[in-house]
């Protein structure tokens, strides 16, 4: 087990008064302020970049801060540490400076171009050891100069092997991580999952789930029951469940088998610990706690499994001015400490806001998986995209392609590619299979020897192919159990498969319930047949077209002036406003019925009302505003859910019921329940309303309940919840 | 994973034996919809088959004391606080039934198992139908465009079940079973014989009284009798059934729905288990070595024509009764149903007193809570929705309101309104004015009603209440 080195005694040099790069091109005279303009300057136009004001604003601009990149030397950027909104060095950046000092003052003096072409002309092995000098930040930097044949090139001479039960990233494999996703974690449709995958050769990797809930009960079932498929079925592989480190960490002191540990991670310390609610700390800890007790650590020489992907410190506006790309550089810089098994990038995972389209997906991709690997890491990738983003199917597989030709140790199987859980689009293991068919890679040796003995796979003439048993699930279970587990999971398109890839009718399936819920994302509200149902009064928010407010959450969370000023104090204790969200269609197939049992309901308690909100283009975080603008006490808002891959939930609409906080001794109470001094909402959400969830009509009834409860205790979402069991 | 493990139990006190089977089951929420369900029932306890103590020889009084302790030694076993229980259901079915003390043993299974748990004696359609569900619903449910015909052969009824897809369609009884005529175990003296098995001897001019025995020939008389009324019972083809002593053994007749193809056959109770055991040609038991005719009527049974129909294995055969209860006597009712007095539950034996509609007229409303009004202990209706849209709900809340208040009901006098859609909860608002009406009102939706007499009703549990229905119609 590597030594972890204490965070005090990482030499960090102190931060410098921010330098201005200027660079003059033919007349022209580009200038940039500080180390951070000028990466976010020199990289490739994203969107999350564009909207923190730190793209380029054209491709001379671009490469005028490539060029003056290519000329700083490492010893540069080792001298001027990127720091925090406070001009602190935070621990991210202080770990990512816990490098191979002597192999760094070996190359310090040289330029970022130099650099470069150095590990052009180099081998793996010196690539390697090169990396080990770096920190994030000069990865980042060195990364901006390299184009996608560079990114790849560079990439696949890297090879970095993990150890855990098995081996994964040999040379030669391409492996996956079999994840089950649930929307309600329920273990037959977790189960069929999992055979699903296992059938077609994926789980490799890791079987790991992402759980919906996030309690160490929960955990524990999911954990037991992976382990039970394993063990049942022989599988030589890893099983995971990725809840929150804290979780996980619980279950294994209650003996749950948490074989391998997950935590998704940041490249800014306030995102780390504001958001993921995870120390430099608590890391250290985890990372003993599994070398000394996890179930594998006689065996395994790694046991730690990262998640990261590009805008998370964005989008939660606390990036520190620093670009997404090197925010993720950061992200390794961090991973690295810890020697992981496993580290996924999902970089496209979270929307427009971030990845705007294909191309920027498949460019950050690449850039990711360079400097992963360039750090040290076992990367695998997961070249993601959600419908209210312009990335497509063909853009994600082109970037798979890309990537195993990068040298990818691993993708996800993903049923279909779509999430039931996480509502978003991910590879399949017919991708996988694909990608080891076209690339002549194989999965790994152990599962490999495993899925032979069961006809999955079978060696003709020295290559292993598809055998009898690839794709039929009826190995692992009967057709009356298939029934019974096919009833608990959606989203189901059929298993049949032609080559490595589904059938053509389980691929127009699927296809076209991807197309039905991206249409429901990109529909327009219907304004006027919505006002002559219901007596709407029409407010604005600051998107004005709908690719604004796809692409800008920001924009839609906020009033117009003009809205804002229409908008003035009334009397009403609560408020209805219904908007967009990211689908029209839940709005139009919900709301007229919906609403009025509202109005009926809140008249019938005796409850004063407002004249209903429409909203278009609106987020969930204008309801802040309308609250403080109508000063009411509580909003009940309507809003279009992200649809997923099924048509049918591409019609759903979540109610978020939003209390405000006026009174000084509840806003006191909320704020110590929440650990939050300046709170001044709490949220109740109900979610799934459609004719094929909780339907309406029957929502509006719901609601009814909720909404007085929330007045009686004056509080809502947890607190509501703790203070609903004490009575 | 939203889901907890609850407890079930299925008891049956049939003419000869007697048994109880105790599971566990997830109560589960569905991913899409939110319904919860029962799911996965896992046997944590099955007691062995004993004999139903009677007291004396003539099996016509049960021995509550041996029963009660029979009771206890069950629920130690198998580690069972009877206010644990989730659902299920305790049966006392063929000749035990008809006994004089089954009322008692009726009341005592309802004092030991509480409220979770329907306790009923003699309701054969009831039989039938759990009998079919423990036999040979997940065999149907797999061929969802054949008729499955169960024959629950016991030792005081024949309990026939023809379903499709797993459910039941239509259901009848017939008093045919191994033990209407008793003999000294092992030969073919005569030692009893119910009223009705006397009263096919004499029709039969089978002149034979206690102590006498009977001819091979005379048996056989009697087992081509009992075949006969089967087959008319399956086949539809009245004949035998419509004499005067056809007509005393057809205790519910199985009406057939015209047009279907041939149904499969499924045997069940412990005569199906003799069936069963016979066509896979296990050893066969001595004649009369249970005291009673059943290997007899078994044997004879595979020689019938009956036998030229497809059989299937039936699931729990000797023990199918006991099974269906335990799983499918309960349902859950929708996580979102309305409730206004949760602390007056349970309910039992609240009698269903009919159907209305948004369509009703106010007088058929008004005429409908009113026999709801007059029931001392409350009642239910089934409501049936047209559009299941927002003026139907409205309008219906509304003159459901106006009657309620018309019929001035006290506020602990249950109403219970069943619909199959999911819209208990808003169909409550209206009727009680969004609660602004005092009324012991309950809404159940996602319920499938049964076409029964009784409905009963568990504790709101985890969002959902148990719902029992008995006293089934054919």
């Amino acid at each position: 087990m590597p030594t972890l080195t204490p965070l005090s005694a990482i030499p960090v040099p102190s931060p410098q008064p921010e330098q201005t790069y200027t660079r003059e091109l033919l007349g022209r005279r580009f200038s940039f302020v500080g180390l951070k303009r000028l990466l976010g300057a020199a990289d490739y136009s994203k969107a999350g970049d564009r909207s923190a004001g730190l793209s380029a604003h054209s491709e001379v601009e671009r490469e005028a801060a490539r060029s003056i990149l290519s000329e700083l030397t490492l010893a540069h950027l080792y001298e001027h540490p990127l720091t925090d909104d406070k001009g602190h060095v935070d621990a991210v950046m202080r770990v990512n400076y816990d490098i191979e000092q002597e192999s760094f003052r070996a190359l310090s003096g040289l330029t970022l171009g130099a650099l470069k072409d150095h590990l052009l002309q180099a081998e793996g092995v010196e690539i390697s050891r090169v990396g080990q000098a770096l920190t994030g930040v000069m990865a980042a930097a060195l990364t901006r100069l390299c184009d996608p044949h560079e990114l790849i090139f560079l990439s696949q001479k890297i090879h970095r092997p993990t150890q855990a039960r098995t081996l994964l990233g040999a040379p030669g494999t391409l492996s996956s991580r079999l994840q089950p996703n649930h929307p309600t974690d329920d273990l037959r449709g977790l189960t069929l999952l999992l055979y699903a995958g296992l059938s077609i050769g994926s789980g490799d990797a890791l079987l790991g789930v992402n759980p919906a809930v996030d309690t160490v009960e929960n955990v524990a079932a999911i954990v037991n029951l992976l382990d039970r498929v394993r063990r049942t079925l022989g599988v030589p592989t890893q099983i995971c469940c990725l809840g929150h480190i804290k979780t996980q960490l619980a279950c294994l002191a209650q003996g749950v088998p948490i074989e391998i540990l997950f935590q998704s991670v940041a490249g800014t310390e306030s995102t780390l610990v504001g958001e993921f609610d995870v120390t430099i700390e608590l890391l250290d800890e985890a990372y003993r706690t599994m070398a000394a007790r996890g179930p594998l650590h006689e065996q395994a020489r790694q046991f730690l499994y990262f998640e990261t992907g590009q805008g998370s410190e964005f989008t939660y506006g606390k990036h520190n001015g620093i670009d997404m790309s090197t925010t993720e550089a950061l992200c390794y810089g961090l991973c690295r400490r810890y020697d992981p098994f496993m580290v996924n990038n999902v970089t496209g995972f979270i929307g427009p806001e971030t990845h705007l389209d294909s191309f920027e997906m498949i460019v950050s991709n690449l850039q990711d998986h360079f400097m992963g690997k360039l750090l040290g890491l076992p990367m695998g990738m997961a070249p993601c995209y959600t419908l209210h983003s312009r990335i497509t199917q063909e853009g994600q597989q082109l970037a798979t392609e890309l990537l195993t030709a990068a040298g990818a140790n691993y993708y996800m199987d993903v049923c279909h590619g779509s999430d039931r859980m996480l509502a978003y689009f991910d590879t399949s293991g017919h991708d996988v299979q694909t990608l080891r068919e076209i690339h002549g890679k194989r999965p790994g040796a152990e599962y490999l020897q495993w899925a032979i003995a069961r006809g999955i796979f079978q060696e003709e003439s020295g290559r292993i192919v598809r055998g009898r048993a690839w794709g039929d699930i009826g190995q692992f279970v009967s057709q009356s159990e298939l029934a019974t587990l096919l009833a608990a999971t959606p989203g189901m398109h059929g298993f049949a498969t032609a080559g490595p890839r589904p059938s053509e009718s389980v691929s127009r399936s699927s296809r076209l319930h991807q197309a039905i819920a991206r249409e429901a994302i990109y529909t327009e509200l219907e304004v006027q047949s919505l006002q002559a149902a219901l007596p709407f009064r029409i407010i604005h928010t600051a998107a004005g077209s709908k690719e604004a407010h796809l692409q800008s959450p920001d924009l839609g969370a906020r009033l117009t002036q003009r809205s804002a000023d229409i908008l003035l104090t009334e009397t009403h204790r609560v408020q209805i406003a219904v908007s967009d969200g990211l689908s029209a269609a839940a709005v139009h197939h919900n709301i007229p019925e919906l609403v009025p049992v509202l109005l009926d309901g809140l008249q019938g308690l005796g409850l004063s009302v407002g004249q209903p909100i429409l909203a278009p283009y609106g987020r969930v975080k204008l309801a802040e505003s309308l609250l403080d603008r109508l000063d009411a006490e509580l909003l009940v808002y309507l809003i279009g859910e992200r649809p997923g891959g099924d048509a049918q939930a591409s019609c759903s609409l979540s109610a978020y019921l939003v209390y405000r906080l006026r009174d000084p001794a509840v806003q006191e109470a909320a704020a110590r329940f929440a650990h939050s001094p300046n709170i001044r909402f709490e949220y109740s959400v109900l979610s799934n309303i459609h004719q094929g969830g909780l339907p309406p009509l029957e929502a509006g009834a719901v609601l009814l309940e909720k909404i007085r409860d929330i007045l009686r205790h004056q509080a809502a979402g947890n607190r509501l919840t703790a203070l609903l069991h004490t009575h | 994973m939203r889901s907890r493990l609850v407890t079930l139990i299925g008891l049956d006190f049939g003419s000869t034996t007697c048994s109880a089977v105790v599971a566990e089951a997830r109560l589960t929420e569905h991913c899409a919809t939110g319904r919860r369900e029962l799911e996965q029932a896992v046997t944590r306890y099955r007691s062995t088959l004993v004999m139903t103590p009677f007291v004396g020889q003539t099996e016509d009084v049960l021995d509550l004391e041996a029963v009660d302790q029979l009771i206890e030694g069950w629920l130690r076993a198998a580690e069972v606080k009877p206010d644990e229980l989730f659902g299920g259901g305790a049966l006392i079915t063929g000749l035990a039934a008809g006994t004089a003390n089954a009322t008692q043993l009726t009341a005592l299974l309802r004092k030991r198992l509480q409220d979770a748990v329907i306790a009923t004696a003699s309701d054969p359609c009831l039989e039938s139908f759990v009998a079919f569900m423990g036999s040979c619903a997940k065999a149907s449910g797999k061929e969802p465009q054949t008729p499955f015909l169960n024959l629950d052969i016991g030792g005081g009824t024949t309990n026939l079940a023809l379903g499709m897809n797993g459910e039941v369609l239509r259901t009848g009884c017939l008093q045919i079973g191994a033990r209407h005529l008793r003999f000294a175990p092992g030969t073919l003296r005569l030692t009893g014989a119910s009223p009705l098995g006397r009263r096919q001897l004499q029709y039969l001019g089978i002149a034979k009284e206690l102590g006498e025995t009977l001819r091979l020939a005379e048996i056989e008389c009697l087992l081509d009798y009992y075949v006969t009324l089967l087959h008319s019972a399956c086949t539809g083809q009245r004949g035998e059934l419509q004499t005067a002593l056809g007509q005393q053994f057809e205790q519910v007749e199985l009406r057939i729905p015209e047009g279907l193809p041939p149904p499969k056959l499924a045997f069940s109770g412990g005569v199906g288990a003799l069936i069963h055991a016979r066509l896979a040609g296990d050893t066969q038991p001595p004649s009369t070595c249970y005291g009673d005719l059943g290997p007899h009527l078994a044997e004879r049974i595979v020689r019938s024509p009956l036998l030229h129909g497809e059989i299937v294995q039936s699931e729990h055969a000797g023990r199918a009764t006991v099974y269906g209860l335990l799983e499918h006597a309960t349902v859950i009712s929708g996580s979102t149903l309305f409730v206004s007095r949760p602390e007056l539950l349970p309910l039992r034996d609240l009698p269903i007193l009919g159907s209305i509609s948004s369509q009703s007229s106010p007088i058929a409303l008004h005429d409908a809570l009113l026999l709801l009004r007059r029931s001392p202990g409350g009642g239910a209706l089934r409501v049936r929705l047209f559009t299941a849209g927002l003026h139907e709900l409205r309008t219906l809340g509304v003159r459901l309101q106006e009657s309620i208040r018309a019929l001035h009901f006290p506020p602990t006098h249950p109403i219970v309104l069943l619909l199959a859609e999911n819209l208990g909860k808003v169909l409550g608002a209206y009727v009680t004015g969004f609660s602004a009406l005092n009324i012991n009102l309950l809404v159940l939706d996602e319920i499938s009603v049964r076409s029964a007499r009784f409905v009963q009703l568990g504790r709101l549990q985890d969002q959902v209440i148990p719902v029992s229905f008995y006293g089934l119609l054919p």
